[in-house]
């Protein structure tokens, strides 16, 4: 929302609403509203840029004696300006080549010395006096266009005839020491009173603790002037109350459509609004002094538009299927199907409270106008904006949703301003389509009366307020408020549609005073322990023994591209999907976290890393699992990936992430193990190659806490994989379910540690987990009571020259709390353990 | 395959060789090799007889080499079984058997780490910590929270929804903050508070809001938000709840105030600014030169919000915050895009230590 300190200081003392603006300065005045109104985001100089500017009379106009297009003037600046040729009579030669230059009519002229104002800030051009075919021109004769305050450059701007030759511009239309503001809107996302001038000065008397009293004409029930003119009958037909509670439009006739005045201009191309005509200005002008847009129509195009039609109907109503709108941008749109629409009988003519139409603009052959001023729904009217890509002004405040209550003040000052600016005259009725509640309108405020202790306000802002303190606060912005005791019974000014609950009273009360001024006390709390969250630990202790091993953590998306789940052979029927996605690559819910890690393999192997693993902690989402209250079931999982193409390593990459597996489940004290996988069960698995991969489980427990291995083919030449990739997915939930000790302590001995290798031959196909286990068992039942043994790979090696058997040596080591073991003892045991490998599993010792 | 020409059959020779190709961690990079190059700019410079057979035999090579491509990517083992439950593969020499990487290589992302930072200080200060949801329903994202029916936000231009719907017909959301745990943790709590234990929890979260990237804007980001219930919890104690935190946080006493904002659930709201901790107040690039930063939004929890939860606003009243975490480190780091932190670019988390 942008203001102007001048125009708001005008409308201050013209209505005789407040006090200064800012009495402690410019400076302290922004502060102010950064604190208590909201964040300023820019503010504009836009006073300085007119330094030296001045009004002239132009006392002669000649035409150029070398030149057809030029004139050669005399002009009057009351003796300002000094170090400039004058002739003998004081006046000052410029030459001028605008075709509405005249004698006797006032501008503004651009002195030799004084900078362009539209190139201020930018490149500044200054001006000199120089030769022009041999005529001296002192500097300029300034259009709208050099002055930065429009697009005009058809001629120079002819300004007001009462102001004295040497007036400084800026003093004549209220520019001296102007800046712009701009409020940030969303401050103001319930506050509709704030997008006009009235509502934001309000607020800065509020917040300054000076008393506001709104303009007379600024009420609920205005009166208007008796008809006027021959009637020109308007018939107004609301088919849709419930997106429109109120429409209220009148009929002026004789309107002199034509420039605005030059302040009107000014006032407009400030904050950003193009000058059109004097009618179309009124309207937007008010809009900005109350926050409610107003629209205006030619009353004899509305009426043109239904054949043999004796007076102009307005029906309110939404679009009929494959109607069609030329709009007022000149673009033919077809509504949305709930757009609130004006039309006449037969056509549409304005989307209604977003943009009017082409077909019945007021333009410079208008006479006769009709004003509407209404109340649209606001999020009716949010939806047709964004539908159609249109954000006006009348936008910006009718999605904010105005008061209805004050749809006939607005009018009334309208239709006075038009008939004493325009010469309209009033030539129908007045006409009001009122849906609102009858006890809203008798009570002159859109919610019930609040009613609170001043106990209730202090609590919540930590403040020791009297009830007479509150009363002057709320009163500063005309609030209702009556007192009893300490009890406060406070009625809404018609304009305020955030009053609703007293909560709402205390943020008025709060902002108000000052939140700059609350207590900075900490709560006060038991000193019991907060809980811990098994979840975020459980995380947390990943994080940490991933990264210690090696691993990179990575956050992708948690949205993915279809193609990537046909990739890995994950169904998308079962993903939940986007239905606004930004691009196909973010249209499907990830069904497991592994595809987006192999998506990263490739970019950064091609980065150059040789060897790296990265790792994720993230949820997925399937179709098909619901919780108990009906949202979906997330699952948070951990994925890893581990790529080698430095050429270094050998063997199958599974075994190096397996070697990271491990070392992250001891951290959770558990002991990997990994189980042959014979068939897909879920998405998580769906892009390993199953003789290459493994379920995941820990010793002791039948579950599977999710799978490692290599990828299928398929996969990793889609996604350009190294030789050498492995990875692995598993479940939190499974992991926080099974976690035990980390740290297992075993005593240390006085006594020395035996160590014995022993190597067995076995089928290829005997897994190794088998031999090992077998061995382990054996070694403990057959072990002294004062003897702990250890179990260890040394090697597995396989023959060229028979692929049928493997060799598996392993370590025994073994030590005793009593006693020193002798190699005889040891060997013993190893000898022991062969043999009955040897029964039980065929395997012989080598 | 041979090559008539002397010329090309070389550089086949020299770009399909064990130094050359077999060394390219992208074979595709082969077809942008200089020798590859000059061949084709040869041919534009060719007698007009000469040119058909070279150019063809030309072709031909590239044909050669995009083949070798693709099989080089294809060429892999048939997938040989392995005994998953061995230590390490067969006849692998000890020297190059599996063992971890190197522990220098490894690091948590820079988001997580600074999460874990600020969490270890809510934890401290005797808060409690819950993660948020990625998928949720519209009651728990809007209605809950005080939404009206027909706000915009509920609408699909900020947030992501996905094509299926919960079982009363609305669309499921991607949620656009962690708010959309507070009525959970609220009513999960909820006895705890009447019991005479305040609510004291933050929810870290990922979130998402329907943005076109650009170097300030990520679809996909991470939010903390803040909760505390009990009696007689006012305003005050939000600002000075907050300003403890960053105090703490950036290691120096700061200044900080409030702007009035608005927010469906809460009631006052505002936007909270700290003076800036890099600069001091006197002005640098992370504060724009104003010598403040805009870091959080917050308020008193609405009324509404607490009666849906089954808590009595009249005798309760609490407090909510949420804020950024990539705002964080982009700050802290002068990270200078925030497409970074979710491009698994390892040249990136790297430098994380």
């Amino acid at each position: 929302m942008k203001i102007s300190i001048n125009t708001l200081r005008f409308i201050n003392k013209h209505y005789q609403a407040s006090g200064e603006l800012a009495p402690d300065g410019l400076e302290a005045l922004a502060m102010r509203i950064g604190m208590q109104l909201g964040a300023i985001e820019e503010m504009i100089d836009v006073g300085s840029k007119y330094t030296g500017v001045l009004v002239v009379r132009i006392v002669s106009c000649e035409q150029h004696p070398n030149a057809d297009r030029l004139h050669v003037c005399k002009i009057d600046d009351g003796g300002k300006t000094t170090n400039v040729r004058r002739d003998e009579a004081g006046h000052i030669q410029v030459v001028c080549g605008a075709p509405n230059v005249r004698a006797d009519m006032r501008a503004v002229w651009l002195a030799p010395g004084v900078t362009v104002p539209n190139t201020y800030g930018k490149e500044p051009f200054v001006l000199e006096a120089r030769e022009l075919r041999g005529q001296t021109s002192n500097g300029m004769m300034a259009s709208l266009k050099e002055l930065g305050l429009g697009e005009s450059h058809d001629g120079i701007l002819e300004v007001d005839a009462e102001i004295a030759p040497g007036t400084p511009f800026a003093e004549a239309y209220n520019l001296l020491g102007d800046y712009v503001l701009d409020i940030e809107n969303k401050m103001f996302t319930h506050r509709p009173d704030c997008f006009g001038f009235l509502g934001v000065a309000r607020e800065i008397a509020g917040i300054q603790r000076q008393p506001y009293h709104s303009p007379a004409w600024y009420r609920v029930d205005p009166r208007f002037p008796e008809r006027e003119a021959d009637e020109l009958a308007l018939t107004v037909r609301n088919e849709i109350p419930e997106l429109v509670p109120r429409f209220t439009a009148v009929v002026l006739s004789d309107v002199q459509v034509g420039p605005s005045p030059v302040w009107l201009q000014i006032a407009l191309h400030k904050l950003g609004l193009r000058s059109i005509n004097n009618v179309v200005d009124y309207t937007n002008f008010f809009m900005l002094e109350t926050g409610q847009p107003l629209h205006a129509y030619d009353y004899d195009k509305v009426k043109a538009q239904d054949d043999h039609a004796e007076h102009a109907t307005l029906v309110i109503r939404k679009p009929k299927s494959q109607e069609k709108i030329l709009l007022l941008n000149g673009k033919e749109i077809e509504p949305r199907a709930d757009a609130i629409m004006i039309a006449t009988e037969n056509r549409l003519i304005g989307l209604g409270g977003v943009m009017g139409g082409n077909d019945t603009e007021v333009d410079g052959q208008t006479k006769n106008v009709i004003i509407e001023c209404a109340t649209f729904d606001m999020y009716s009217i949010r939806r047709t904006s964004m539908t159609h890509g249109l954000f006006t002004d009348a936008v910006t405040r009718f999605n904010k949703g105005q008061s209805p209550l004050q749809n006939l003040a607005v009018l009334a000052k309208i239709v006075e301003e038009v008939r004493q600016f325009a010469g309209g005259k009033v030539a129908s009725a007045v006409i009001d389509d009122n849906h609102l509640d009858a006890e809203i309108l008798a009570r002159k405020s859109l919610h019930p009366a609040i009613i609170l202790d001043t106990a209730f306000i202090n609590d919540r802002l930590g403040l020791h307020l009297g009830a007479e303190e509150i009363k002057v606060l709320l009163e500063n912005v005309e609030f209702d408020v009556a007192l009893e005791g300490t009890s406060l019974t406070i009625t809404a000014p018609f304009w305020r549609t955030d009053i609703e609950i007293p909560e709402d009273v205390v943020e008025e009360v709060g902002r108000l005073y000052g939140y700059d001024k609350l207590p900075l006390d900490l709560p006060r709390r038991a000193i019991m322990p907060a809980g811990k969250d098994e979840l975020l630990e459980c995380k947390a202790r990943l994080r940490e023994a991933l990264s210690r091993a090696g691993a990179n953590e990575v956050l992708t998306y948690s949205f993915v591209h279809g193609d990537l789940l046909d990739k890995v052979g994950q169904d998308r029927k079962h993903a939940f999907r986007l239905s606004n996605a930004l691009s196909p690559d973010l249209q499907y819910y990830r069904l497991s976290l592994l595809p987006s890690l192999l998506e990263k393999i490739h970019p950064n192997a091609k980065a150059g890393y040789g060897e790296f693993a990265l790792f994720e902690i993230g949820k997925t989402h399937e179709l098909i699992a619901r919780d108990a209250h009906d949202v979906p079931l997330e699952s948070n999982n951990v994925a890893a990936v581990y790529a080698d193409a430095t050429g270094d390593r050998a063997g199958a990459a599974y075994y190096d992430m397996r070697a990271l597996l491990s070392y992250v489940m001891d951290q959770f004290g558990l002991a990997l193990e990994c189980r042959p996988l014979n068939h897909h069960v879920d998405a998580v698995d769906a892009p390993f190659e199953l003789k290459r991969a493994a379920s995941i489980g820990v010793l002791g427990s039948e579950e599977s806490f999710g799978v490692i291995g290599e990828f299928t083919g398929n996969v990793c030449q889609d996604l350009k994989l190294p030789r050498r990739t492995a990875g692995f997915e598993l479940k939190l939930d499974t992991l926080m379910r099974h976690r035990g000790v980390a740290t297992q302590y075993v005593a240390q001995s006085r006594f020395p540690r035996v160590e014995q290798d022993i190597c067995l031959r076995v089928t290829s196909e005997m897994p190794y987990q088998q031999l090992f286990n077998f061995m382990i068992q054996t070694l403990e039942d057959s072990r002294p009571k004062d003897v702990t043994i250890t179990l260890n790979p040394v090697d597995i090696y396989q023959r060229a020259e028979d692929a049928a058997h493997k060799q598996i040596t392993l370590r025994v080591s073994a030590i005793s709390y009593e006693r020193t073991l002798t190699d005889a003892e040891v060997a013993r045991l190893l000898e022991h353990a062969a043999s009955a490998a040897h029964v039980a599993l065929l395997a012989g010792r080598v | 395959m041979n090559y008539e020409n002397q010329r090309i059959q070389g550089v086949r020779d020299v770009l399909l060789s064990a130094e050359r190709f077999d060394a390219l961690q992208d074979k595709s990079e082969v077809l942008k090799a200089a020798e590859l190059k000059a061949l084709f700019d040869e041919l534009k410079g060719l007698a007009p007889a000469e040119r058909p057979s070279f150019g063809k035999q030309l072709n031909q090579l590239k044909q050669e080499l995009t083949a070798a491509i693709e099989s080089a990517y294809a060429a892999r083992p048939e997938a040989a079984p392995l005994d998953v439950t061995a230590p390490f593969d067969m006849n692998v020499p000890a020297g190059k058997r599996p063992r971890l990487l190197p522990s220098e290589y490894g690091g948590k992302h820079p988001l997580m780490q600074e999460l874990e930072q600020v969490l270890d200080i809510f934890y401290r200060m005797g808060f409690s910590a819950t993660e948020s949801r990625e998928l949720d329903d519209e009651y728990h994202m809007f209605t809950s929270l005080n939404f009206p029916e027909g706000h915009p936000a509920r609408d699909d231009y900020d947030t992501f929804m996905t094509v299926e719907r919960d079982p009363s017909g609305k669309q499921y959301i991607a949620p656009a903050h962690t708010s959309t745990m507070q009525h959970r943790v609220l009513q999960k709590h909820r006895e705890g508070l009447e019991a005479g234990r305040p609510i004291a929890v933050v929810i870290p979260g990922r979130v998402f809001r329907n943005e076109d990237l650009d170097a300030r804007h990520e679809h996909t980001f991470y939010q903390l938000e803040g909760v505390y219930v009990d009696k007689g919890v006012h305003a005050g104690h939000l600002i000075a709840t907050l300003k403890a935190f960053l105090q703490e946080y950036y290691g120096k006493e700061l200044e900080v105030k409030t702007q009035p904002f608005y927010f469906p659930f809460t009631e006052p709201s505002f936007e909270f600014a700290l003076s800036c901790p890099f600069c001091n107040k006197k002005g640098c690039n992370v504060c724009s030169y104003s010598g403040w930063i805009e870091l959080l939004g917050c308020g008193m929890i609405h009324p509404n919000v607490l009666a849906m939860a089954g808590i009595d606003p009249t005798v309760y009243t609490g407090f909510a915050w949420g804020g950024g975490i990539e705002r964080l480190v982009m700050m802290k780091y002068n990270v200078e895009d925030i497409r970074h932190f979710e491009s698994a670019r390892l040249e990136f988390l790297r430098q994380f230590v």
